[in-house]
């Protein structure tokens, strides 16, 4: 455990280096993730001046599930960003150098490009949730809270088995490169709570495509709107999600070819 | 010409190459429409209107705003600063053949196979969802929004160009046009109509090229902008692509002046 932490931090170190050494290119992002969150704040902000609810939902609520939404992204960016780019680490030979290190392959990927702009924008996320939440009548509960951190730890680690999934693709096809992309657009419909959608859909983000689990399950916990069943799947949906993804990996990696060492 | 229509080929073959990430890239779109789309719907389920849009009205904005967001908003020019800053672009000098020419023939490209594309994807969403799409007010309004669309496309292309030729300057130039497209998207109406924002925001976006790009073209579509308004609109479009092309022109003399061709 000391040792992979040890890998992480030496990784991680590298990576602020980096983004350090871009100062321009690094500002511009941070400058631009955190305009995209203001535009959607104000965007929304104005639409329920004109509106008293959405689907019961108050513009607080409506806040707290775009919070959350970037909580998870943010978060989900931060730890395992470096499972964007297995392709290139194929097509550059270094792929064949992180598979014989004494480190698991995942691992090695995954801490490769710790996002450390992502952690700015936490800041904006963590007051205009408290912000959201002071709002909120009744406000939450302690056990609503705990809830909360149970659930959003559970949709980072679904969060991990689709970067897995799409990584072990690439380790297959060589190709795939934009599949994580769209993962990240689909999460995005989770920026609002899973019930505007159709049935149809509806059922898709909670079993296919978990979106509803991963941003809608965790905001409703907080706020004392999700029932033990629905925690209860979503921890065994993470569960299966992970175990599937770890399996799939290590197939892939039995057919893997090298072929630019 | 001939070599435009040579390079225009190859760059439709180049961004076939890998079909997987072509597919992917284009399903991408569709996470915004289905967000976007299904908040509408859901918020003008039991109400006439928001901020004077019907649902058929706000739901015709979201559909045909994807199909302007693949139309204008797409382009390849992001690759030029790696080309600057890789010293390739002392090859391209050489050809016989323009710099601006050769973006535009493959933005071009690019923008016909998303053009296919997204109506391909738009075909299948309007089967299956069914949404109330709205035709244009009029037969004149249609020639004024395609019209309107072609000038916003240039608009844009200039635009990008632009941001394009700031590799000169700095080999960092991605984030501040990560930034830039971020602003651009929303204030051009690529997600909600400008015309929810507070009145202030709007007066400061109307001096700006941005609403000339998405929400302009669609208010002469939706007939938000009625006849003695086109020609506004459509002045202000032309006076941006002077003022752009002007620019453009401007910031890749002065580059290529301080071009270095390192790498190259």
């Amino acid at each position: 455990m000391k040792r992979y932490f040890r890998i992480w931090a030496a990784l991680a170190h590298n990576s602020l280096r980096t983004q350090l050494s871009t100062k321009m290119a690094s500002g511009g992002y941070l400058i631009g993730k955190l305009l995209r969150m203001g535009f959607f704040l104000t965007y929304l902000m104005a639409i329920f001046k004109q509106l008293p609810s959405l689907k019961g939902y108050s513009i607080h609520q409506m806040v707290l599930f775009f919070m959350t939404f970037n909580l998870i992204d943010v978060a989900a960016q931060f730890l395992f960003r470096g499972l964007y780019g297995v392709k290139y680490l194929i097509e550059e030979g270094d792929f064949d150098k992180i598979i014989t290190q004494p480190a698991h392959p995942l691992f090695r990927i995954s801490s490769m490009g710790v996002d450390f702009l992502d952690l700015f924008t936490l800041v904006p996320v963590g007051f205009i949730t408290a912000w959201a939440l002071s709002k909120i009548p009744g406000g939450v509960t302690p056990g609503g809270v705990a809830l909360y951190v149970l659930l959003i730890a559970n949709s980072l680690l679904i969060a991990y088995a689709f970067h897995v999934f799409i990584g072990s693709l690439s380790v297959r096809t060589h190709e795939f490169e934009s599949a994580i992309w769209v993962y990240r657009d689909i999460m995005t419909l989770g920026r609002f709570p899973v019930t505007i959608y159709s049935d149809l859909l509806r059922g898709l983000f909670v079993t296919v495509i978990p979106v509803g689990v991963m941003v809608s399950f965790p905001a409703q916990a907080l706020m004392g709107l999700l029932s033990w069943k629905g925690v209860l799947y979503a921890l065994a949906l993470a569960v299966v999600l992970h175990l599937g993804a770890q399996r799939f990996w290590k197939t892939s990696l039995r057919e893997y070819t090298s072929i630019s060492t | 010409m001939r070599k435009y229509l040579t390079l225009f080929i190859m760059s439709w073959q180049k961004q076939l190459e890998v079909r997987s990430d072509f597919i992917f890239e284009r399903g991408r779109s569709l996470a915004v429409l289905f967000s976007l789309y299904y908040l509408w719907s859901s918020l003008l389920t039991n109400r006439a209107d928001v901020a004077g849009y019907s649902r058929s009205e706000m739901l015709t904005y979201v559909v045909m705003m994807t199909l302007l967001r693949a139309w204008v908003l797409s382009n390849v020019t992001d690759r030029i600063p790696s080309e600057i800053a890789q010293g390739k672009l002392s090859d391209l000098l050489l050809r016989p053949i323009s710099h601006f020419g050769y973006w535009a023939t493959q933005d071009a490209a690019s923008k016909s196979l998303a053009i296919g594309s997204v109506c391909i994807e738009m075909s299948l969403f309007v089967f299956f969802i069914r949404p109330p799409l709205l035709p244009p007010t009029s037969v004149a309004a249609a020639g004024a929004f395609a019209f309107s669309t072609l000038l916003a496309m240039a608009m844009y292309f200039q635009m990008s160009y632009m941001l394009g030729v700031i590799g000169f300057w700095t080999a960092q130039s991605w984030g501040p046009r990560f930034c830039f497209e971020v602003f651009l998207e929303f204030s051009a109406g690529a997600y909600f109509p400008v015309d929810l924002l507070p009145g202030a925001a709007q007066k400061v976006l109307a001096w700006l090229p941005f609403p000339y790009l998405v929400f302009h073209p669609l208010s002469i579509y939706l007939g938000k902008a009625g006849p003695d308004q086109w020609l506004s609109i459509l002045g202000h479009q032309v006076m941006w692509i002077g003022v752009l092309t002007l620019a453009s022109r401007g910031l890749w003399g002065a580059g290529l002046r301080r071009y270095a061709a390192e790498g190259g």
